[in-house]
């Protein structure tokens, strides 16, 4: 087809490789934004305008190492990608000079890409390798992930479809398209491709369902609501690769009978809604939105809807009555969204994930796509690394990959060498893993038998430091918040039972209230009218599993292990580490510490507000937290 | 009428039309399952939570809700299962909590063996609904879905949630209608109609006009709610302006007068 070999996409590719004049591509999706990229890039094209510096600057999006951000890519012509890592404005003039002089001896290198494998098209070699500079693959932050949804983040440009085009895309478009909806449909369901958006549903199976109503309308959508604390990985991935999910979502519409789409993405994400609207008007322009796609008598078209910034809303019955106007609360299912959907028309909903999966699978076969993963779990998930752990980042890994490899392998520990106690998986109502089951394999089957869930994908790692009932109540806290108040256990019994956990986190607890709390968490799993209830109990159920014994202490001893509960610790201070500096005495808010310069310090207990400022002034390691309880106190 | 098929409610068989809501089958046969958002003439909604019956033979097995599950022929469910009835207690006693004033809900979870809440009362300061109101949402769907006029709807999210009219201020859309407060399951709602005027108290004490009876001169209907009545029946020549006691008495007049149905009909 021509358009695939328009002289605008050879351009693109020469750029991409290079092949006349250096390119700096500047990592700016949020995650690089807020920690100074915008600078960096602005510096880097003021310059170049001034100096008259023959380079090519890009914006790319980020290739997951947010840790180690603004990341800079700079390539040399014939020379392979160099990733130079927090790089800041001050760094600007001497990369561009090296640049411009040929001289390749950067600092901050962080690694190199020789050849990248986008998987839409052989591998791409970007040019020799340098002698001594670890490839991307040698680090251990990528050595052990796949890359199929983030095939093309931190490397093309993604306010470019050409780049896009140039790399392999849309090119699966046009391959189902001279495909039968049903061919399409049968691919997806040979990949074992399941929705990436929490509950892991077959998405073969869910376009049959909606292929096969009977309307004159129906719509596809793609859900970008994206409303757990601390999971950002759809955000970034629209940010840094648009187009794979518009192609995703066209051949969903094509394969389903939609001719209409609409991306719900959250408000708060203004810089992928204008990379999205940018990237869904150069796909109209190039003729793969729009009538009569690709000359084929098959037509449509995308629109892009703003959330109304509820986690409710992500929960697919509410999110339609959102985009309806209506207040985003969810309703019983059946019918689902594929027999009554957005404005009562049969509705195929799709997570940013799923649908990035597509092209690839139609692209490259099911089959293919299924030797990624385990069993029953194939291709790839993108998780959200936060939390106490050293590479906090984006990381793509095949379905089943345990999760010591997460942890500790590209995650590498927790910070200051503390011990790791858990980690939270699937959101604020995911369930707390313990340590010891960390070679449990990831995936929707594996999970969900620990007492957790895929959710979207976020991983809070948290150390020995972190009590394991006040995480219970600050997820339980958030998720109370969050209720829509439409059924009662979700509405009232998540409200009891963070109102248990006050009292136990505060010292007021009873023995009875483990029991009760059992039983009410149970009830509102059960009995939950959606999503949000059902799993809401989660980190409360999982952390009465592993860790009763925090609980029982903080009920029975009033004591928190963890030293986290300010209602149940005391800080003190140590006489023979004292060096009496007085500062602890002066930096103290409440006025509560006395003694004599030179000699030792104490607190008042009775006028600490433990705020902590004591132990953080203190030079000297004299300031203790301890949390005694009742037997030694 | 569509399709009849078979279910098995607690091991008897019923007839029930395909797709007709299970709850309504149970309650047509006697089966009393507790629920507190069902109204036959609403669509199911689903949010007490308390008509859960566990399935045994259908779609899905395992608990649901059963105002929302749908006959098909075959479906086995189970009402009163040690499980289910564990379950409604704690729903039950979240209630209770939720809505300590409400005497007809202390009846309904009595019924049902739960005679007290092990859960802290809620906080009912400034509570427009006296600490009555369940959440069921009847009365919204019914204003809103049934008669159109969407004078009130739920009010912020979660356990803060209540249902009023836009910033508790009088409503200019209420017609006093009243059906919120007939299809209220727990008596939250309240009016009172004083002099030639109806005041929804538990609305921001919106007000309504009342018209007054040109036979009797009692008050006896919101004017909103007369207004558009007696529009359409004017076309047909009925004269409305009558209470329904004087209507009657005016009918039997006229009838044994003229030996016929006049203009009062
Ligand atoms: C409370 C709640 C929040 C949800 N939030 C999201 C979300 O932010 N993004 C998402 O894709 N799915 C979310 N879901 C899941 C959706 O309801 C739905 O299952 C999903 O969009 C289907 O897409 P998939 O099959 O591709 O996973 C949420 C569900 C619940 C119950
Ligand atoms: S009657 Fe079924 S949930 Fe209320």
């Amino acid at each position: 087809m021509r358009v695939f070999t328009d002289s605008r996409i050879e351009k693109a590719e020469r750029e991409l490789l290079a092949a006349d004049k250096p390119r700096i591509s500047v990592g700016l999706a949020t995650c690089g934004i807020s920690v100074g990229g915008d600078r960096v890039f602005e510096e880097f094209k003021r310059l170049i305008e001034e100096k008259g510096y023959d380079v090519s600057l890009k914006k790319t999006g980020c290739i997951g190492f947010c840790k180690e951000e603004p990341l800079v890519n700079v390539k040399l012509p014939g020379k392979a990608i160099l990733v130079l890592h927090r790089v800041t404005p001050e760094d600007v003039p001497e990369i561009l000079q090296k640049v411009e002089s040929g001289d390749d001896s950067f600092n901050k290198v962080l690694f190199q890409i020789d050849v990248w494998d986008h998987k839409t098209v052989p591998p791409i070699s970007y040019g020799q390798p340098y002698e001594g500079i670890k490839r991307w693959q040698e680090i251990d932050f990528f050595k052990y992930q796949e890359k199929l949804v983030l095939r093309n983040a931190g490397i093309i440009d993604p306010e470019s479809i050409e780049e896009y085009l140039a790399v392999g895309g849309y090119r699966a478009l046009a391959k189902a398209l001279n495909m039968s909806p049903e061919e399409v449909i049968e691919e997806v369901k040979i990949s074992g491709l399941r929705g990436r958006g929490g509950a892991g549903f077959p998405t073969g199976l869910k376009w049959e369902f909606t292929r096969k109503e009977k309307s004159d309308k129906k719509y596809v959508i793609c859900n970008a609501d994206e409303g757990d604390p601390g999971a950002y990985m759809n955000r970034n991935e629209m940010e840094s690769d648009p187009h794979s999910l518009i192609e995703g979502m066209i051949i969903g519409a094509y394969a389903v009978g939609a001719d209409e789409g609409i991306i719900y993405v959250r408000a708060e994400y203004p810089l992928a809604v204008e990379r999205l609207q940018r990237a869904v008007e150069e796909a109209r322009e190039w003729g793969f939105l729009g009538k009569n796609i690709l000359g084929s008598d098959f037509s449509f078209d995308i629109k892009i809807v703003k959330g109304a910034g509820a986690f409710v809303c992500g929960e697919e019955t509410a999110l339609i009555a959102s985009i309806e106007g209506r207040i985003g609360r969810p309703r019983p299912r059946p019918p689902f969204p594929a027999q009554r959907g957005l404005w009562g028309k049969p509705t195929n909903i799709n997570n940013v994930e799923t649908w990035m999966n597509i092209p690839l699978i139609i692209l490259k076969g099911g089959e293919w796509f299924k030797q990624f993963g385990s069993e029953s779990n194939s291709g790839t998930k993108v998780f959200s690394l936060v939390g106490k752990v050293n590479n906090v980042g984006l990381v793509e890994v095949e379905l089943g990959t345990p999760l010591s490899r997460i942890v500790f392998d590209i995650g590498k520990g927790a910070p200051g060498g503390k011990k790791i106690k858990a980690v939270q998986t699937g959101g604020p109502s995911g369930g707390c893993i313990p340590e010891w089951l960390f070679d449990t394999p990831v995936d929707y089957v594996n999970l969900a038998k620990l007492g957790s869930i895929m959710g979207s994908g976020g991983i809070v790692v948290m150390d020995e430091d972190t009590c394991m009932v006040d995480t219970a109540r600050y997820f339980l806290d958030f998720t109370v918040d969050e209720s829509c108040g439409k059924c009662v256990p979700c509405r009232e019994g998540l409200k009891r039972m963070l109102d248990i956990l006050d009292d136990i986190t505060k010292g007021r607890g009873k023995k009875e209230d483990i029991s009760l709390l059992k039983e009410l968490a149970s009830t509102v799993k059960v009995t939950s009218l959606c999503g949000l209830g059902q799993t809401a109990p989660n980190p409360v159920i999982t952390t009465l599993k592993y860790f009763e014994d925090e609980y029982i202490e903080h009920v029975v001893r009033k004591r928190c292990p963890a030293k986290v509960c300010v209602e149940l610790i005391e800080y003190e201070i140590d006489e023979e580490a004292c060096t009496g500096c007085g500062m602890c005495a002066r930096r103290c808010p409440v006025s509560a510490i006395t003694g004599e310069i030179g000699k030792s310090f104490s607190i008042d207990k009775d006028k600490c507000i433990k705020c902590g400022t004591c132990l953080d002034v203190c030079k000297f390691n004299a300031v203790k937290k301890v949390s005694r309880g009742l037997e030694d106190g | 009428m569509g399709r009849r098929v078979k279910v098995t409610i607690d091991g008897k068989v019923f007839s029930a039309e395909e797709g007709e809501s299970l709850l309504a089958v149970a309650l047509r046969n006697g089966i009393d399952i507790p629920h507190l958002c069902y109204e036959e003439c609403l669509e199911p909604y689903g949010s007490c939570r308390l008509c859960i019956v566990e399935v045994v033979e259908g779609f899905k097995k395992g608990i649901t809700t059963s105002c929302t599950l749908g006959c098909v022929d075959g479906l086995k469910v189970l009402t009163n299962t040690p499980e289910i009835e564990k379950h409604r207690k704690v729903l039950f006693e979240l209630y209770l909590a939720q809505a300590p004033n409400s005497e007809k809900l202390k009846k309904l979870a009595e019924k049902f063996g739960v005679y007290s809440t092990r859960f802290k009362e809620k906080n009912l300061k400034n509570d427009p609904l006296n600490g009555k109101c369940v959440m069921c949402g009847l009365c919204v769907r019914v204003c809103n879905d049934v008669l159109g006029v969407g004078a009130i709807n739920f009010i912020g999210r979660g356990y803060r949630a209540t249902v009023n009219v836009p910033y508790f201020e009088e409503s200019d859309v209420c017609k006093g209608c009243k059906a919120c407060v007939e299809v209220c399951p727990v008596d939250a709602i309240d009016y009172s109609d004083v002099g030639d005027k109806r005041v929804m108290i538990s609305w921001s004490n919106t007000k309504v006009d009342l018209i007054k009876c040109s036979v009797c001169g009692r008050y006896f209907s919101p004017l909103p709610v007369f207004g558009s009545v007696s529009k359409k029946l004017s076309e047909y020549g009925v004269v409305c302006d009558v209470c329904p006691d004087c209507r009657k008495r005016l009918i039997a007049k006229n009838m044994t007068s003229s030996g016929g149905y006049n203009s009062y009909a």
